[in-house]
């Protein structure tokens, strides 16, 4: 009775990045800390934070940089994972992403005084998304 | 009887329309294949989105389990339920152009109708125009207009969707919110949009945004899930995000929607220009024929008459 595999669906606003793909498990970045999503997991809802989500696609195992949004696990064994942006590794400019986040974490620290909260928030979610990015292409 | 000169310019003149409404459809049809996916692409997220929220706050408002929760209200600003100065705000979503056959004037008259309705109900309507065709409609019938915005495009979709949630939701909460005191309170937000259905269908759409309801919940979901952290922070996380993304789902629809409503009236206004060309040259000919037979006919009289 007790299923092995659980199905993942990675849904943006830019279009699916993923749909149901039976993945043995999952792990992700919430908002109360890395947790793990195994099969037979309970109904369960949680934010999900920039991060690395990595599973396990058949023989290969794979990493994808997520901006914010949050997780539902269904009754019927599913996964979905709904995020403002997501990046497989293969689409993430690493280099270009280092330089970005140099550049808005010195912003950060130098000009914390003269920027708004709305800009500061726009600034620690971006630095935020970078770090994800960063983090998923490096294994 | 109109002479040959006439239906000669009239002909080139229908010629010359038929090249720019042909070439406007082919740059339609061009960028339709992107905006119809992008609209497609969005929908998992937005509809999943707006399930969740929907079966927590339809968890709410039932009172089921936790009694305290029975007034949805309490555990969230935007799930108010408001009676304070009847007014509402219309967030009325059309495209910058025209050209486009009946997609901004549908919407345009549903959006009439609508205010008119409202108005009988003793309710003051004020809209928040997005999109240039929707703002010259009601300027002039003298409609209150907060705040106007252009019309989205694919690549500023999801920052102006932002922009727009944001302001409907300080006006929502109070009209103070970011300093904007310019924006009015407002009971209720309403969001008028072309559905996009398929290509040649638009369907003009008023949903209501603000205090946030489940859409029809189809959850047979009657055990709740495990929420962490509780519902009400989770609350206070998801239904900005969801505000916003109904927005942004809406603006995905009126995108593709423009562009598929332009593809099909350029389309048939092609096809038209094609059909009175043909009829235009038919009577040319004729006409040219007929002038040539008198011609002929005047001669021959001329000829018979020196000789007589």
């Amino acid at each position: 009775m007790a299923d092995t595999t659980i199905q993942l669906d990675i849904l943006t606003p830019l279009g699916p990045k993923r749909h149901g793909v039976v993945v043995p498990g999952v792990e992700v970045p919430g908002l109360l800390g890395e947790l793990g999503v195994l099969p037979e997991h309970v109904p369960f809802i949680t934010p999900v934070v920039p991060g690395v989500v990595r599973f396990r696609d058949g023989g290969e195992s794979v990493r994808i940089a997520v901006g914010a949004g949050f997780l539902e696990v269904t009754r019927d064994n599913r996964v979905v994972i709904l995020v403002e942006r997501a990046l497989e590794v293969s689409e993430i400019d690493a280099n270009k992403a280092r330089e970005d986040l140099k550049r808005v974490s010195a912003e950060l620290s130098h000009e914390l005084g003269s920027i708004d909260a709305a800009e500061h928030r726009k600034l620690v979610t971006e630095q935020g998304w970078l770090e994800a990015q960063i983090r998923a292409t490096q294994p | 009887m109109a002479n040959l000169k006439e239906i000669r310019s009239r002909i080139t003149s229908v010629k010359n329309t038929r090249k720019i409404t042909s070439a406007m459809s082919r740059i339609a049809a061009a960028r339709l294949i992107k905006a119809q996916q992008a609209a497609m692409g969005a929908r998992p997220y937005g509809e999943r989105l707006d399930q969740v929220v929907g079966s927590l706050v339809a968890s709410l408002g039932g009172g089921e389990g936790e009694g305290e929760a029975g007034e949805a209200g309490a555990a969230h600003p935007l799930l108010l339920k408001r009676s304070g100065n009847g007014r509402v705000v219309i967030v009325h979503i059309t495209a910058d152009r025209g050209l486009a056959g009946g997609f901004n004037a549908n919407l345009n008259r549903a959006v009439g109708t609508f205010i008119r309705k409202e108005r009988e109900a003793g309710n003051d309507v004020v809209l928040l125009t997005v999109g240039k065709k929707g703002r010259g409609f009601f300027q002039h019938s003298g409609q209150k207009l907060v705040r106007h915005h252009d019309a989205p495009t694919l690549a500023d979709l999801v920052v102006k969707a932002k922009m727009v949630a944001a302001e409907v939701m300080a006006m929502f909460t109070g009209g103070k919110e970011g300093g904007d005191t310019d924006l009015p309170q407002v009971d209720k937000v309403y969001f008028a949009y072309n559905y996009f259905k398929n290509v040649l269908t638009q369907l003009p759409k008023i949903e209501q945004l603000l205090p946030f309801e489940s859409r029809e919940v189809v959850n047979d979901e009657r055990v709740l899930p495990v929420l962490e952290p509780g519902r009400d922070a989770l609350l206070g996380h998801l239904l900005p995000i969801a505000v916003e993304s109904r927005l942004q789902q809406a603006f995905f629809n009126s995108v593709a929607g423009e562009i598929a409503a332009r593809r099909t009236a350029m389309d048939s206004a092609s096809d038209n220009a094609t059909q009175l060309i043909r009829e235009l040259t038919l009577f040319y000919n004729r006409e040219r024929q007929a002038a040539i037979t008198k011609e002929l006919l005047e001669i021959i009289g001329g000829a018979e008459a020196l000789k007589g």
